[in-house]
């Protein structure tokens, strides 16, 4: 389905293959209200899998390039250079992209966090109280869908949770 | 004086005393001033006994002579010793008011002093920076959405807060090693966009770039310390390492994956291969995971799936065309191409049964060959050897002394070279010695080596602990300096304290000076006097001798005594003038005291204040009688 690829002019092929590149890695993607003209919407989707998959595979399996040119043996000469110029100039961020998702292996797997210290001064009972509490929230992502888990803790359920990810950091450790 | 003063006028405003920045000495204290500082210290020192206490004069002329005479008699209820009275607050004499300040001002409760010298917390010092940025947000009025500035947006809006949301980003890397591609040049310069814009949104370009920095930082200390604890005790190179540490960790994950994909069924109906490399069993498991994220490549398994589906697509073709007929036709031939495909099924998997045991089989015939193959061509060997000696049986004894002669030759030969050999052989276990001698010099050496950088590795990381440690220590400090108050500086305390004691040494060593210089004029005048008696005697003798026999030298005699005489009341004259002079002195100084306390002035104000309280005698005995 590279094939669709011929209908832009060469200079264009090579944008939108560093775009499609960039939505692998895990930044934007090339919108399709960018390019509602060349593609129907069927075939875009087509378009944007095909060329992901065929970056995946090429860089995945280490393929040399006269296989890859000979993957792209029914597009243009010219497009499949275009093709073949991006995977030579995208092949480590490609291959760091992929380590991530083998890394991410699990079903649920932790995408970002971010955390808050907050000093309560007082309660509605007592009027000095200084404690500090910290509100962790974790992105996970569980099936591609991302879930925000946020939870506070006072510095003892603090120390349990980082004297157990550290067991955790150890177990790790080990495997290495 | 003057610092004494100022110690004075800190020590009373901080009591709480309104003293105006313009008085810089005592001497400029009214009297209104005076009692209030009084009053204010007495309340600090004693507050029951200073509540009392107004803290401003009252109009009337016997209320105030009243206030001095209650001021008074407080004072000397804290113990101050010197002459007091009411004269001293309403007729104020600066040394008097000086010395009773100075008393009040020492008896001051000193434990709000020594309490900000004491070294605080960094919790405290935290608390105060909250409650202070907490009272100052407080002071900022409340204001609607659209009228607030830059200012207020920080704390009165909840909107400018942003979450830490990451995304990755792609810089350009330099490695030092290696040339970069043309085509990832031509990446960087032409199509890559700033750092700023390549996240979707703006907020999270400070943490992306705060996210990726500590992550490649986290990287490289860990690289560090592994380096430094593990790698330099292996002697590799950092790639030998590395690539060391890579088949190492391929083989443990190979290993976990087999022992951990045998028992499934997936692999089992898939073919349990031997498999003899990480990727090969990681080919496999990409074709039996079943999510869309990871390619699909061909497998055993997704091969007989593609197998069996393609197979059954054509017939359950077959019953849509013919979907107009009755349901129960339809309902037979789902059950029929149901049981059709539960028979293919099985089959399929008799099949994959099947195939299995005859690849076994197969490995097996295989072996089995290789091992007749190896046996025949021994039995060949032994076979040619019995044909040779077969061969020689006929000329027996012909045979057996060549055989002779070649085995002695051989032996010769055996000989000849053992003894070349032991020749080559010494010089050789010698460079061996050698050798094994430098190596396992060399090794003591790199080991040594080795401990010492580890030493220098430790030294370097406690350092690095006390520097921060002490820059945070002196951070503290720093900012309980600026929180401590500026005024009244402790040094210039004290180095006026120095001033005054070297004063002090230097007055004492002239006075010593002074007191051996009049003790060697005393000394001098003394034997001066001596001599003048002795001599003195001596004339008056010899000239009394003469004076029986001569009648001038008689005369000379008389004026000797009268000279004698005249030189005595000289001296005591000159001793009158000088206990005079001492005399005028005293009083001149006397008289500048007296200049010195305002008596003039003081008694002017008591002659009025006399009139004044005669007044308002009269005016109260006219009330009297008028009552």
């Amino acid at each position: 389905m590279v094939v669709l690829l011929s209908r832009l002019p060469a200079t264009e092929c090579i944008k939108f293959c560093h775009r499609v590149v960039d939505g692998l890695c895990g930044r934007e993607p090339p919108r399709r209200s960018e390019h509602s003209t060349t593609w129907s919407p069927e075939e875009w989707l087509q378009l944007l899998d095909s060329l992901s998959a065929f970056y995946r595979r090429a860089v995945g399996s280490d393929s040399s390039e006269e296989e890859v040119l000979g993957g792209l043996a029914d597009v243009g000469s010219s497009h499949a250079e275009a093709v073949l110029s991006v995977l030579r100039a995208r092949r480590e961020e490609i291959h760091h992209a992929l380590l991530d998702r083998t890394n991410s292996i699990s079903s649920a797997t932790l995408q970002d966090f971010d955390w808050q210290l907050k000093l309560s001064l007082s309660s509605d009972k007592i009027s000095s109280l200084h404690t500090p509490l910290l509100s962790l929230s974790l992105d996970v992502r569980e099936d591609a869908a991302l879930r925000s888990v946020t939870m506070e803790m006072n510095r003892e359920e603090l120390n349990t949770l980082i004297s157990s990810l550290e067991a955790a950091n150890k177990v790790v450790l080990q495997l290495k | 004086m003057e610092e004494v003063d100022k110690i004075l006028i800190h020590a009373l405003k901080q009591v709480g005393t309104e003293v105006s920045e313009e008085t810089g000495s005592v001497r400029q204290f009214s009297s209104e001033l005076i009692v209030e500082a009084v009053v204010r210290c007495v309340r600090v020192i004693d507050p029951g006994l200073g509540g009392a206490l107004p803290t401003s004069l009252p109009p009337g002329m016997s209320a105030r002579f009243r206030v001095g005479m209650s001021l008074a008699q407080a004072c000397q209820d804290i113990g101050y010793k010197g002459e007091i009275g009411y004269q001293t607050f309403l007729y104020s004499n600066e040394p008097e008011i000086r010395s009773l300040l100075m008393f009040l001002v020492e008896k001051l409760p000193r434990e709000s002093a020594e309490a900000s010298d004491q070294p605080q917390g960094k919790s405290a010092v935290l608390q105060r920076a909250i409650a202070a940025a907490i009272r100052a947000q407080l002071s900022v009025p409340w204001l609607p959405p659209n009228c607030r500035l830059p200012l207020h947006s920080q704390t009165q809006s909840p909107g400018a807060l942003h979450s830490f949301h990451v995304q990755p980003l792609s810089l350009a890397h330099c490695s030092p090693g290696k040339k970069p591609l043309k085509e990832v040049k031509d990446y960087h310069r032409d199509i890559l966009p700033p750092v700023t814009a390549q996240p979707s949104h703006h907020a999270s370009v400070v943490a992306s770039i705060l996210e990726q920095h500590t992550a490649e930082l986290s990287a490289a200390q860990e690289w560090d310390s592994e380096w430094n604890s593990q790698g330099l005790l292996s002697r590799l190179k950092p790639q030998e390492y590395r690539s060391r540490k890579l088949t190492r960790l391929r083989k443990r994950i190979e290993e976990q994956l087999r022992s951990a994909a045998l028992p499934s069924p997936e692999s089992a109906s898939g073919g349990p291969r031997p498999t003899g490399d990480l990727s090969e069993l990681l080919q496999a498991f990409r074709g039996s995971a079943p999510s869309d994220h990871t390619l699909t490549k061909g497998s055993h398994f997704t091969h007989t799936q593609k197998f069996t589906f393609t197979k059954t697509e054509p017939s359950t073709s077959i019953p849509f065309v013919h979907q107009s007929d009755s349901d129960v036709q339809l309902r037979q031939q789902e059950e029929q191409l149901s049981l059709q495909e539960q028979q293919l099924c099985s089959e399929v998997d008799q099949l994959t049964a099947d195939m299995k045991h005859m690849t076994v089989t197969h490995a097996q015939v295989l072996d089995e060959l290789k091992q007749r193959e190896l046996g025949n061509s021994e039995k060949e060997e032994k076979m040619q050897v019995k044909k040779k000696t077969i061969d020689l049986l006929p000329d027996s004894d012909d045979n057996l002394q060549k055989l002779k002669a070649l085995v002695e030759a051989s032996a010769k030969r055996v000989v000849h070279l053992a003894s070349q050999w032991e020749k080559h052989r010494a010089p050789l276990i010698d460079e061996h010695r050698r050798l094994k001698e430098i190596c396992s010099r060399q090794d003591l050496e790199s080991s040594q080596k080795l401990s010492e950088i580890k030493s220098v590795h430790d030294k370097i990381r406690v350092s690095t602990e006390e520097a921060k440690k002490k820059e945070e220590t002196y951070k503290q400090l720093v900012t309980e300096l600026e929180n401590l108050p500026q005024d009244a500086s402790r040094s210039a305390y004290t180095q006026r304290i120095l001033e005054i004691v070297s004063n002090i040494k230097k007055q004492k060593e002239e006075i010593t000076k002074i007191l051996s210089d009049t003790k060697d004029l005393q000394k001098e005048i003394n034997s001066l006097t001596g001599k003048l008696d002795r001599t003195f005697a001596v004339t008056d003798e010899l000239v009394f001798k003469d004076a029986k026999k001569d009648e001038s030298v008689r005369k000379s005699y008389k004026y000797l005594a009268a000279l004698h005489e005249n030189c005595n009341q000289l001296i005591q004259t000159i001793e009158y003038t000088g206990t005079i002079l001492r005399e005028i002195r005293d009083l001149e100084e006397q008289i500048e005291t007296e200049n010195g306390s305002k008596t003039v002035a003081n008694l002017e104000r008591i002659l009025s204040d006399y009139k004044a309280i005669r007044q308002e005698n009269s005016a109260l005995a006219a009330k009297v009688r008028e009552g």
